[in-house]
């Protein structure tokens, strides 16, 4: 027994009996009927993924979402603590030289009355 | 330009089920893994639905994947350390169909004691009526090693068909 491949539509051939062999074996190769509930069964699980992956990109997200969330109040608060502080030294800075401002007319007078009391002991 | 092609997934299921799952029950042997098998293979093409270009497209897609995923399955399965033909037909065999003479039953459960390449090419040959090429493409494998598979394959089977069945090749 001997197989040789032609190429043609029956590609396998041999001797009688081998042809009826093979024809035997397409036969018994048939296709078989898948079960009933098989395509059920796969649109169920299709449907499940999409809802799972669906689910899963929402809380993907929600994630980013509250990042950007936190992202935004962390560095408003950075900001807002910056500019508090710039206006705290501004504010002190001010009441430096008002009291530099207070001091200077202070000396001033003592000095002018110190100025008009040499001159009456003159 | 020409409108590229649609695909719709329930209608490719509807379709291509039975070919998907009688491939994979006769490389596995196992109808609840080939069950498995085909429900995997149609939720990957679901993953792969814009990458698939025509019908002829989808139906090698199909072929190619269901043969390589009914290897990972054998594979997996002997890992486990499963004999898998001792099981076959026994616990998730449906129960023998009117149209199979029990020539032909035999002639499956025989195929199936075939070395996994061999049976893979027979099973494209006869039951999608592929050609050495198209199964060279289908199973990645060259055209002369699936040639030498085919012949060897069926020589196989016939010598084991011979000395199993000889009454009923007589009577034919």
């Amino acid at each position: 027994m001997d197989f040789e491949w032609t190429g043609q539509p029956e590609r396998i051939s041999g001797s009688e009996e081998d042809r009826e062999f093979e024809q035997e074996l397409k036969q018994a190769m048939e296709r078989r009927p898948a079960p009933p509930s098989l395509k059920r069964r796969i649109m169920q699980k299709r449907s499940a993924r999409r809802t799972e992956r669906h689910h899963t990109t929402m809380i993907w997200w929600q994630r980013l979402a509250a990042s950007l969330l936190v992202g935004a109040v962390v560095a408003g608060g950075f900001g807002w603590r910056q500019i508090e502080e710039r206006r705290k030294g501004e504010e002190a800075k001010q009441q430096v030289i008002t009291a530099l401002r207070i001091t200077n007319q202070v000396l001033n007078n003592m000095n002018r009355k110190l100025t008009e009391h040499d001159r009456g002991e003159k | 330009m020409a409108q590229r092609w649609q695909p719709d997934f329930e209608q490719l299921v509807e379709e291509h089920q039975s070919m998907v799952f009688s491939l994979a029950w006769r490389m596995t042997g196992d109808r609840g893994l080939a069950e498995e098998v085909a429900q995997d293979v149609f939720l990957e093409l679901d993953r792969h639905m814009e990458r698939i270009e025509s019908p002829e497209h989808a139906l090698n897609w199909l072929r190619r994947v269901a043969m390589s995923r009914s290897a990972d399955a054998l594979r997996r399965r002997r890992v486990r350390g499963v004999d898998l033909w001792v099981e076959i037909e026994d616990k998730h065999g449906a129960p023998v169909e009117e149209r199979q003479s029990p020539l032909e039953t035999r002639l499956e459960q025989l195929l199936s004691t075939l070395p996994e390449a061999q049976r893979a090419a027979l099973v494209l040959r006869y039951q999608e009526d592929m050609t050495p090429e198209e199964i060279a493409a289908a199973v990645e494998t060259p055209v002369a090693t699936v040639k030498s598979n085919l012949h060897r394959g069926l020589k196989l089977l016939r010598a084991k068909a011979t000395t199993h069945l000889k009454e009923y090749i007589r009577g034919l």
